[in-house]
């Protein structure tokens, strides 16, 4: 047998065509038909996207606690279409870049079926743009941004909180008539303060009010005496605050010290369960909005609240919060909707979400709660809070907000968001089915 | 006059977190000065520091039985004082352990001592996370220093001038003990050359631990008299080790005086900024830092190199 000699040229020539035509093999198909052999037989794999560190860690870790209780009631009652499902959880460090860099990895290297979880609108939107490329469906748990569902939002993407434009409509008006009509802003450094902002500034003006100082605070900012002498230089009637996650936790501590918290008056468009628990009563004030409470008065809260307890004994936050609600009713309703469309088939299960209708009981909420499919946002009840009582609080700690009032989801829509919002068409969404 | 009655009391904040910043990055400035060490752990150290003097004042009465009931019915000012000398203390041995621990790296690649102090600040983040949880704590202050008094029809936190007032008051005791006893001039002879401290007898590896577990007292201090204003939780540190890194690069690497005038000048470029141009206000100091060391790469008071002609 004559020996084969190949040069280096004709190697490397050699390797080069196979590598492109194994790539336009796995390019080609794969990017609009993906479907694993032996699915049935495969557990369904969930990517968890959310903070563990950074601005938004105590916020990723308790809805990243909510999604994992959802997932652990389907699993014990056999899983979703026989198959179980099981979890990967990467920080994505509150950091939009580590964000793409994480849902790349989940989708090719893990290949998870969903990807869930975010309170950062930036890491959302990062997130989201990766899904999108791969039709990989993604739920933004708890980030709040009015372009998450605006001009961001991406026909993979479902956004489960309420946004700035939600909770603004259910306090601008009420605080104008209530208070005053000079306003102050201080935004958060970010896409979610910003657009918040924005929208409370529309609202303010379109209500008659007047915004006479907007400031806008950094990212990572822990003192704030500056801006609250400012403040008291300006003498508003009302502060509306758009700054979220450790900065809230400082600024709040700090109003708390100076006793400026009765006046001016303090609306926190979103208050943020994990970003308030443990404060002293001093530290809460104002008026906030919120999408749930433990201690709401309706049926399934106790036993929503007792489930969480008995999942997490020791944890030191020892009741469930917004955050924790936005991620359980994510995750359930997601694996809901695949059962609804007897597969894993992308497309079959963006629709099912887009067509969600959850009745108020099944929520835990006053109203009942819908998708609006032209945004891929979760329409619900938008409620208002104080610090509750000092008698009350006293009796339990953990007891720090009274809610006041609670607005239906039609009342409190963002009317802007349909027409920013430019779903891509099915078409254009690769498909996948796992 | 309008425009100076509208910046005075900005100018007098921005002084007090001048005195903030200063008193975080004391400790770090002593040990980068004595044991050339970028000890990175610093700001876990504050953190921790704070913790255990969270736990000073307000010890769960239960788990001392009678003795903890009697203690916690002590008046608060009494358990913050004490407080204030305990946490420090503990801290310090905290320290000192570190340093018998880093010894190792001594006479290596600076890296290593680096990548050490890096993976303590993680190991005690993450003790912090198990032993207290990462929720957010609250640090009692007794009611005197505590609340807001009325100036020129402006509101201050009381709390805030005492933080600055001790900050300050730290800043000279440090400065007497460095000028004005021989164990100051130890250390700092430590700072000037090593070598000739040895040779002159004195033990150079006890002086390191006492430097390293007094660096550490001083985050520790640094730690408490900050939490009350920027809230207690696990990763807190982080926020302190940054400006102490850039404070002592800009007031000159081993300079007393140095990192204290570097501090009053952030101090004063993050509060001056926060009110005319808010969005800058974190990024001043680096640009500060920047145009500092663009004209004078030792920083305001750092010794000249042999290097530079």
């Amino acid at each position: 047998m004559a020996a084969r000699h190949m040069s280096r040229r004709s190697f490397l020539q050699k390797v080069g065509l196979g590598a492109a035509g194994a790539g336009v093999a796995f390019y080609g198909p794969w990017k609009h038909n993906h479907v694993y052999a032996a699915k049935a037989d495969k557990p369904l794999l969930i990517g968890l996207t959310t903070d563990a560190s950074g601005q938004y860690g105590n916020s990723g870790e308790m809805e990243r606690r909510g999604m994992l209780m959802a997932i652990a009631e389907f699993n014990k009652k056999g899983g979703v279409l026989g198959r179980q499902i099981e979890t990967i959880h990467i920080d994505t460090e509150t950091t939009p870049a580590t964000g793409t860099r994480v849902a790349e990895r989940m989708i090719t290297r893990h290949e998870a079926a969903f990807l869930m979880g975010a309170v950062s609108s930036g890491v959302a939107n990062a997130i989201s743009l990766v899904a999108q490329r791969y039709g990989v469906i993604y739920l933004n748990s708890n980030s709040s941004s009015p372009t998450e569902s605006g001009k961001d939002c991406h026909r993979v993407k479902f956004v489960w909180d309420g946004n700035g434009t939600n909770f603004g409509k259910a306090t601008v008006l009420n605080a104008i008539n209530a208070v005053g009509k000079n306003w102050v802003l201080f935004t958060n450094d970010y896409v979610w303060g910003h657009e918040t902002s924005k929208s409370v500034r529309a609202l303010v003006t379109q209500y008659g009010g007047k915004i006479v100082e907007e400031m806008v605070i950094p990212v990572g900012t822990r003192d704030f005496s500056s801006y609250l002498l400012k403040l008291q230089q300006i003498k508003p009637d009302v502060v509306n605050t758009a700054v979220g996650g450790d900065d809230i936790k400082a600024l709040r501590a700090q109003v708390g010290q100076l006793g400026m918290g009765n006046k001016p008056a303090w609306v926190q468009n979103q208050q943020d369960w994990p970003d308030v628990y443990g404060l002293p009563l001093s530290g809460v004030f104002g008026i906030f909005g919120t999408t749930w409470y433990y201690k709401l008065d309706l049926p399934g809260v106790k036993e929503f609240v007792a489930q969480y307890q008995k999942m997490y004994p020791g944890v030191s936050i020892k009741v469930p919060g917004n955050v924790y609600y936005n991620g359980y009713m994510a995750a359930r309703e997601l694996l809901r909707a695949v059962e609804r469309a007897g597969s894993t088939n992308n497309i079959k299960v963006i629709k099912e979400l887009e067509n969600l209708k959850v009745p108020a009981k099944d929520r835990m909420q006053h109203f009942d709660a819908y998708m609006n499919p032209a945004t891929h946002q979760m329409q619900q009840t938008i409620y208002l809070a104080t610090a509750n009582d000092e008698a009350a609080w006293k009796k339990d700690n953990d007891d720090l907000f009274k809610v006041l009032a609670w607005s239906k989801p039609q009342d409190a829509e963002d009317t802007d968001a349909p027409k920013a919002c430019k779903l891509e068409p099915y078409e254009a969404t690769p498909s996948y089915e796992m | 006059m309008e425009f100076v009655l509208h910046l005075a009391p900005h100018l007098l904040n921005g002084l007090s977190l001048g005195f903030l910043f200063a008193l975080i990055a004391l400790g770090f400035m002593l040990i980068i000065g004595v044991m050339e060490l970028i000890n990175l752990a610093h700001g876990s150290l504050f953190a921790l520091g704070a913790y255990v003097a969270m736990v000073v004042i307000a010890p769960g009465a239960s788990w001392w039985g009678p003795l903890g009931k009697w203690y916690v019915a002590q008046p608060l000012t009494l358990r913050y004082v004490l407080a204030l000398v305990v946490a420090p203390v503990i801290l310090a041995f905290v320290g000192m352990l570190l340093e018998i621990c880093l010894r190792r790296t001594y006479g290596k690649d600076p890296l290593y001592g680096l990548l050490f102090t890096f993976g303590a600040a993680m190991v005690i983040e993450e003790l912090i996370r198990i032993v207290w949880g990462s929720a957010e704590k609250f640090l009692q202050v007794p009611q005197a220093i505590n609340g807001a008094f009325l100036v020129g029809g402006l509101i201050y936190s009381k709390y805030r001038f005492f933080a600055a007032a001790s900050a300050l008051l730290l800043i000279l005791l440090v400065w007497l003990f460095l000028e004005r006893t021989p164990y100051g001039a130890m250390i700092k002879a430590g700072a000037h050359d090593s070598e000739m401290v040895r040779a002159l007898g004195i033990n150079l590896k006890r002086l390191r631990l006492c430097v390293f577990g007094f660096g550490t007292a001083l985050a520790a201090m640094a730690g408490i008299i900050i939490a009350p204003i920027w809230g207690l939780r696990p990763h807190v540190g982080v926020d302190a080790v940054i400006p102490a890194f850039l404070i002592i690069v800009l007031g000159g690497v081993g300079s007393f005086w140095g990192a204290v005038l570097a501090g009053v000048l952030v101090g004063l470029a993050v509060a001056l900024t926060a009110v005319y141009v808010s969005e800058w206000s974190l990024l001043s100091m680096y640009l500060l830092l920047i145009a500092v060391v663009t004209f004078r790469a030792r920083g305001l008071f750092g010794k000249k190199s042999i290097l530079e002609v």
